[in-house]
């Protein structure tokens, strides 16, 4: 049972799937395009048997028709265990009075493991809290867990400027979705998803943008980063055109290489419908990998 | 509507002014937000300044513009009159000595009284009369009459009735005898802002009057008895000498009257007043009225107006003011075995110490030009205006409570909206 403010979150992404992107290993029986063709009920083709074969799964029907031995394929389906991993730095909590980056990191990922356990795919959480501890909720199938990663989440508060790289490269699971804003360890992290995809897994990078960080107030401020105190610069007018520049181009490279991966890429920004962000992210188009 | 303190609506102007151009020029240096993007901004000195004109900031400049402008006027004091084109007029009638006919200033003033006037009666105080009746039971006086006195009170009733008049009208009752004017007169009378109409009575010949004595002692004591021969030991006594010590009904009895209360001790041990360093003796004492000669002892230093002089020039009589009235002190001790009081040039000698106090002086009107220049104005300024006559140092306005209030309010609310916008950075 989710909290009473994630139960319209709930109910608007009823009916999302969030299919694997390439054919998962696992074998156990799932949702996804398994890359194991065994004997399940979905018949695929035939192939002319080979020595080494199970004589068992000779169609004999088929031999008897044609006098030649021909294996019956079919196309498994498995499940893909999925791990969220929410960057819990200081530069989330922003803006101050709304915190409003890691609000709107809670809800998509409380929505992205409402669409995965809809799916029959063990889902778990990976976060960080203020203490620098790490709380880690296995994936897991049943009933609950969803309430249960929402609980967790909701009590973390951002806090620390801990890097994220090292926390992604322990997950074991298939796929993997990071939430942050990619303002800590980035090319770290980069690194991390080179080689799981590397390895035949799946991540998913959310990149969360605040809108006060695209649109920063028009008075003149001493912006000061939350992560390095001694980062202080100066937005004024002569300065503003810059700074758009300079962040945008550096999103428009984030995507690039993140993409460049083949990892999945998806920048939301706080004013964007968290439903509609959760239904952006879970229906992309795969990258090689098998629509649905 | 007229303002008590207008200087302040000025200098709360100014304030507003100067805050509305240092909001324009003044440059602050922007307070340290968060930004997690902040690295995308160039570097730049972080000592710089900035201005801001946020719209909050324009609120922000209106919020303090309106409170300094409330504080101003809650300082400079608002006053609405409550009636237009209402004239009162202050009628001072003379009733002092130097009026010679008392009827005719009652009549005079009679004349020019009309409802919701003021009378003011003196003589050497004022007091303001509660209506034209009260003309009757308050009679001339003894007093010498103080012109002074008068019109500083006519200042002050105006000023109290200034909220509800807008002009006002001073009528002078009086012969304006010279004996009425002293330094101060007119002084006062340039602080009346308009004319004044004098209505002239005829003066009192002189303030000569016959004395009529009266003490506690017999026929047997030596100064009655020659008292006595002069014939002026009568009842309803204008002079009452003592030969002891004067009790405070005594001190009234001056005060109230403007009687004359000679104080003349019997004895060196029945006056407390300070005595000389030394006690000499000194052949004669004279006064503006007749020569003492005998051998008279010195015991006391005397403090006042001189009445008569010893010999050598020191006073051996002296008289003090005591409200309308005075006291007079006699240092002359006499010889209880001698006749000095029964011979004539005691009586010449004592007639100066029971005159009217202030001496005998003869009475003369003012001359033309203090005359003028007491009526002064014009017809067109004959009227004085209210707003002119305002009591500002103790007058206050019922606005300005109010006024403080708004402006504390403002000031509030000016600080939390500060304060919002910065929550909101």
């Amino acid at each position: 049972m989710t909290g009473p403010s994630y139960g319209a979150l709930l109910d608007a992404v009823r009916g999302v799937h969030w299919q694997a992107r390439r054919a998962v290993t696992s074998a156990m029986a799932g949702t996804h395009h398994s890359k194991l063709r065994g004997t399940s009920a979905e018949f695929t083709e035939y192939r002319l048997y080979r020595q080494g074969d199970d004589p068992r799964r000779i169609d004999w029907r088929l031999l008897g028709r044609s006098d030649r031995a021909y294996i019956r394929l079919a196309t498994d389906r498995a499940i893909l265990p999925t791990m969220l991993v929410l960057d819990t730095s200081a530069s989330m909590a922003f803006p101050i009075a709304t915190r409003a980056k890691w609000r709107l990191a809670q809800q998509i990922a409380i929505g992205l493991a409402a669409v995965v356990h809809a799916d029959g795919d063990p889902i778990g959480v990976a976060v960080r809290n203020d203490r620098g501890i790490e709380r880690v909720l296995p994936p897991r199938t049943r009933r609950g867990v969803v309430s249960d990663i929402a609980r967790v989440v909701d009590d973390v508060q951002p806090a620390g400027a801990d890097p994220l790289a090292p926390r992604v490269a322990v997950l074991r699971s298939a796929r993997v979705a990071v939430l942050t804003d990619l303002l800590g360890d980035s090319d770290a992290l980069l690194g991390v998803a080179r080689a799981r995809v590397a390895a035949g897994g799946e991540i998913h990078v959310i990149h969360i943008v605040a809108r006060e960080e695209l649109d920063p107030p028009r008075r003149p401020i001493l912006a000061a980063d939350p992560e390095q105190p001694t980062l202080q610069r100066l937005l004024v007018d002569s300065t503003r055109r810059a700074y758009d520049d300079a962040f945008g181009a550096w999103r428009a490279e984030m995507a690039r290489a993140w993409r460049a991966t083949g990892a999945m890429y998806a920048e939301v920004v706080t004013d964007e419908p968290v439903p509609h962000a959760v239904r952006r992210i879970a229906e992309a188009p795969g990258v090689g990998g098998v629509p649905r | 509507m007229s303002w008590l303190l207008p200087s302040a609506l000025w200098a709360a102007g100014a304030a507003v002014l100067a805050a509305i151009v240092l909001h324009f020029i003044a440059r602050s240096r922007p307070l340290a937000e968060s930004l997690p993007t902040a690295r995308f901004v160039p570097q730049r000195p972080v000592h710089a300044r900035a201005r801001s004109i946020a719209l909050s900031d324009v609120v922000l400049l209106l919020l303090r513009s309106a409170a300094v402008l409330a504080l101003g006027a809650a300082v400079a004091g608002p006053v609405f009159a409550v009636s237009r084109g209402r004239v009162t007029r202050i009628i001072v009638v003379d009733q002092s000595r130097d009026v010679g006919d008392a009827r005719e200033a009652r009549d005079s003033a009679r004349s020019v009284f009309r409802d919701g006037d003021v009378l003011v009666a003196f003589d050497s105080v004022a007091t303001r009369l509660s209506g034209s009746t009260a003309l009757d039971s308050s009679g001339p006086t003894d007093a010498p009459g103080s012109l002074s006195a008068a019109l500083a009170i006519s200042l002050r009733v105006a000023a109290q009735l200034s909220p509800r008049s807008d002009s006002f009208e001073l009528v002078v009752v009086s012969p304006v005898s010279a004996d009425e004017i002293d330094q101060a007169t007119l002084a006062i009378r340039t602080e009346w802002p308009g004319g004044i109409r004098l209505v002239p009575l005829r003066g009192a010949v002189g303030n000569e009057r016959a004395p009529r004595v009266e003490s506690a002692m017999g026929q047997n004591d030596m100064v009655i008895a020659g008292l006595s021969l002069m014939g002026v030991v009568r009842a309803n006594a204008n002079v009452r000498i003592l030969r002891d010590r004067p009790s405070a009904s005594d001190t009234v009895w001056a005060r109230d009257t403007a009687h004359v209360l000679v104080s003349w001790p019997a004895t060196d041990r029945a006056a407390a007043w300070q005595q000389r360093a030394t006690i000499d003796a000194i052949g004669g004492v004279t006064s503006s009225t007749g020569v003492l000669i005998g051998r008279f002892p010195r015991v006391w230093a005397l403090r006042g107006h001189a009445v008569a002089r010893w010999a050598d020039g020191e006073p051996a009589v002296v008289e003090n003011a005591v409200g309308r009235g005075c006291i007079r002190e006699v240092g002359i001790l006499f010889d209880p075995a001698s006749d000095i009081t029964l011979r004539a040039p005691f009586r010449q000698f004592v007639a100066a110490l029971l005159a009217p106090c202030g001496g005998i002086r003869p009475s003369a009107r003012a001359d033309s030009l203090f005359l003028a220049s007491l009526a002064g104005g014009t017809p067109l300024r004959h009227l004085a205006a209210s707003s002119a006559l305002r009591e500002r140092t103790t007058e206050s306005s019922t606005w300005t409570p109010w006024l403080l209030g708004v402006g504390a309010i403002l000031l509030v609310v000016e600080m939390a909206t500060r304060k919002s916008d910065r929550r909101l950075a």
